[in-house]
């Protein structure tokens, strides 16, 4: 594989080969994982492309199959091919792809795995080293087997979504503030994370015992593992949450989520040397020394009237004025950053947080590395494919007749 | 008839485990349960998760009863050691020499000041892969910021598309920078043993629990910056898709989520609920009618489900092939017979707190093992660690006991 070679000093997954029959977010991401730290990936599209294709965000909204935001943000450093899996030759096709690749990933429904010949335990047969990873919404046992999932519906049903808006923010009603999804695909990317992380578990584990391995993902569990701390206190005496904005989920007072002059602010001051710093900050008015706030559990008694006294004074102020004050006061008080601030702040130009990227001849930003790996550092080796870009080369490869 | 267990894949790697709260603690969890040798370095001098509930009922206050502690230590190894004394910080350097993996999470320059930083162990020790994870990471002008889950949420551009209908931003739920930064941290760990493995080069990782989040939210950083577009909150709705929402059910604070993808999901759907009426409704006709119309669709659709219990609505749209799903409380996760079903649920006995459920790994692997044992005491292995793996005699042992750095 001349690619692989090339791109020995280009991560530390150099070398590793990986197909990808992904659609959505979670397959494709957890593949663009691996290529981002230099795996050498083939993405197998159908005919018709895969649906992120058709997502977006477009340039002026005008629709583009190749020139989707989303498309080309999850599937750079990956070569494209495009196979008809629904007829014989594309899946003879795929399995010489797999019979030399290191790891197979896919998030498609096992029924269209089946009829293209590549059900994991078919493929565990056929290819012994192969990795097998595969994503379901809701695992292969149990009574939501056969059910289908989505998005909303595994993020719904891994907990998140009840518990938002959250600590220190929470519904102000709970009948007219449903539980809430954030507008992005969430549970699809925490699932590539964890079938990235699966897959290269497999991997450090065939360097012991020279064996591949299925690895089977459950997006509905990929979230609900997300829930770790919550989960705790119902297992621990039968604690449950509740989203309302009270002392018994959000704890001792003040710790709040509060407007201020431009924004949004978070004000935690939950201990007494808190309290203090705070009172301070705010210039020790009055009503701050009364009984009514003199300790922790009349702070938290009279915490309706304390929050409408903070709001008062946030909203004199700037979320950067507040934010001044708590690096003088070493309060965490910390300001809401719509995303444009977000992208154009300094710490975000420091860190390449962002990276430029190509959409239809115009030049855009996407998130960059998810962390910074100083010897092996992630890398844009290139562009993601057009559709069926390497359909000729890589089979040509592969077969070994020139494309 | 005895099965020989599967082989752990990380067996045979060990961790320095100098994790606070959740994110790194997290990281490390996992790596426990795939076999990995964790040690945890804490102190009875300055106990965090130790000291926080939930607690077993009528334990408050016991360092072995805390759930906070034993369930994101399970498997893990408890070293006792007061790194505010030279000869602690000693200890940790010689650790620091016998692992492979060592993670943190102090506020940024903490381990630096105690000369435990990457620039003292990755010298000691080149084969070392160090994960140091911040809120806003270990570079860039707000690196010495301090900041909760909440901040990371605020900063990271998920609160700007989290909300209602042209409402304010919100905070997600649970503490999701926690353990998505200590996934990714993971992630970053499996990728430096598999390059350690064919190079022998150990690394530094410089972790953001900001920039973690920030991968959850492509496409408005995209929009933004192709289109200047600032992202709109809509609540549940989606872009392309609808009905595509959150619905309330009959009973009190009961939800159903509903996806409708295409043209044949919103045919089923319609007869589903019993509506087969709003098939001819020309407002909502196909998918851009519908989400021209969303505000009279979702009320539509909230009428329905109303009349309904979450289990009937869930049952004749999923019977119906349409993706519905109930809004589960993470309380009910542990009870979810969907996720017992797939052994996410385990449970886990301790000597001092008793059997505790809790979610394992979300994945299940054929050939690989994944091993669940209980949290450790505190300081249960200070003596196995420090005898075993550092060779310090037993008369050192005794002194470094009565002076207090085993504390």
């Amino acid at each position: 594989m001349a690619i692989a070679s090339q791109m020995s000093a280009a991560g530390p997954l150099a070398g590793l080969s990986v197909v990808e029959l992904g659609d959505g977010t979670a397959g494709p991401y957890a593949a663009k994982l691996l290529g981002d730290f230099g795996a050498e990936v083939v993405k197998v599209e159908g005919p018709d492309g895969v649906s992120t294709r058709r997502r977006g965000p477009f340039p002026d909204g005008r629709p583009d199959p190749e020139a989707s935001g989303l498309f080309l943000y999850l599937n750079i450093n990956k070569r494209g091919i495009v196979l008809d899996i629904d007829g014989q030759d594309g899946q003879q096709a795929l399995d010489r792809l797999l019979a030399d690749a290191d790891v197979f990933i896919t998030n498609l429904p096992a029924a269209r795995l089946q009829t293209a010949g590549a059900a994991p335990t078919a493929l565990r047969a056929r290819h012994p080293r192969l990795i097998v990873t595969t994503i379901s919404p809701f695992g292969t046992d149990g009574p939501w087997a056969e059910r289908r999932g989505s998005e909303l519906v595994t993020y719904a049903m891994g907990g998140i979504a009840y518990s938002t808006p959250g600590m220190p923010d929470a519904a102000n009603d709970l009948e007219r503030e449903p539980p809430l999804h954030p507008a992005c695909f969430a549970a699809e990317t925490i699932t590539g994370l964890v079938a990235g992380l699966a897959t290269l578990t497999a991997v450090l584990g065939r360097a012991r015992t020279n064996e591949g391995c299925h690895l089977e993902i459950s997006q509905q569990a990929a979230v609900a593992s997300m829930q770790h701390r919550d989960i705790s206190t119902y297992s621990y005496w039968g604690g449950t949450y509740n989203r309302l904005l009270n002392p018994t989920t959000i704890g001792r007072m003040p710790n709040f989520y509060l407007p201020c002059k431009d924004g949004y602010v978070t004000i935690p001051a939950p201990m007494d040397l808190h309290w203090e710093r705070l009172v301070e900050a705010m210039g020790e008015p009055a009503w701050a020394r009364t009984p009514a706030f003199s300790d922790g559990p009349a702070r938290t008694d009279n915490w309706i009237e304390l929050r409408m006294r903070l709001i008062d004074w946030t909203m004199t102020l700037s979320g950067d004025e507040l934010y001044g004050l708590a690096n003088q006061t070493q309060l965490p008080i910390f300001q809401f950053y719509p995303v444009r601030k977000l992208v154009e702040s300094e710490q975000v130009r420091a860190r390449s947080s962002v990276v430029d990227i190509e959409i239809g001849n115009r030049r855009a930003q996407m998130p960059g590395a998810p962390f910074m790996m100083h010897a092996t550092p992630w890398g844009l080796r290139r562009p993601a494919p057009r559709l069926g870009e390497h359909t000729a080369a890589v089979l040509g490869e592969r077969t070994g007749v020139p494309a | 008839m005895s099965v020989a267990p599967l082989p752990l894949p990380l067996d045979g790697v060990r961790v320095l485990d100098l994790g606070q709260f959740i994110a790194m603690p997290f990281c490390a969890l996992w790596l426990a349960w795939l076999g990995a040798e964790v040690i945890v370095v804490e102190s009875r001098r300055r106990m965090t998760s130790r000291t926080a509930p939930p607690f077993v009922p009528g334990m408050e206050g016991n360092p072995d009863a805390s759930g906070y502690f034993n369930q994101i230590c399970s498997t893990k190894k408890s070293c006792t050691l007061d790194m505010t004394t030279a000869a602690g910080r000693d200890i940790v350097r010689r650790l620091a020499g016998k692992v492979d993996v060592m993670i943190d999470n102090y506020s940024t320059g903490v381990l630096e000041k105690l000369g435990l930083g990457y620039n003292m162990v990755g010298k000691l020790n080149p084969a070392l892969i160090m994960v140091s994870c911040g809120a806003f990471g270990r570079s860039g002008p707000i690196k010495n910021a301090r900041g909760l889950h909440s901040a990371v949420n605020l900063f990271s551009g998920v609160a700007d598309v989290t909300g209602y209908v042209d409402g304010e931003p919100r905070i997600l739920g649970g503490v999701l920078p926690d353990p998505l930064s200590g996934t990714y941290g993971m992630f970053a760990i499996m990728a430096a043993l598999h390059h350690r493995g064919r190079t022998g080069q150990g690394q530094f990782v410089d972790l953001a629990m900001y920039e973690a989040m920030m991968t959850l939210i492509p496409e408005a950083v995209i929009d933004l910056t192709l289109n200047d577009a600032d992202p709109q909150r809509a609540g549940n709705r989606d872009r392309q898709k609808a009905p595509h929402g959150i619905y309330p059910c009959r009973e009190t604070d009961t939800w159903v989520a509903i996806s409708v993808e295409d043209s044949r999901d919103w045919n089923a759907f319609c007869q589903a609920a019993g509506h087969g009426e709003w098939l001819g409704d020309a407002r909502f006709g196909d998918a851009g009618s519908r989400l021209a119309h969303v505000g009279a669709l979702d009320a539509a659709v909230e009428g329905w489900t109303r009349q309904v219990s979450v289990g009937e609505a869930v049952d004749k749209l999923q019977a119906a092939g349409v993706a519905a799903g109930p809004v589960l409380r993470c309380d009910e996760l542990l009870d979810d017979a969907q996720l017992q079903a797939n052994g996410s649920v385990v449970t886990i006995d301790h000597p001092t707190a008793g059997p505790h459920r809790q979610l394992g790994l979300p994945w299940r692997m054929d050939s690989l093992g994944v091993e669940y044992r209980r949290a450790p005491l505190l300081g249960e292995h200070t003596h196995e660690i420090l005898t075993g793996l550092l060779g310090i005699d037993e008369a050192d042992y005794a002194r470094l006991e009565a002076d207090g750095v085993l504390s």
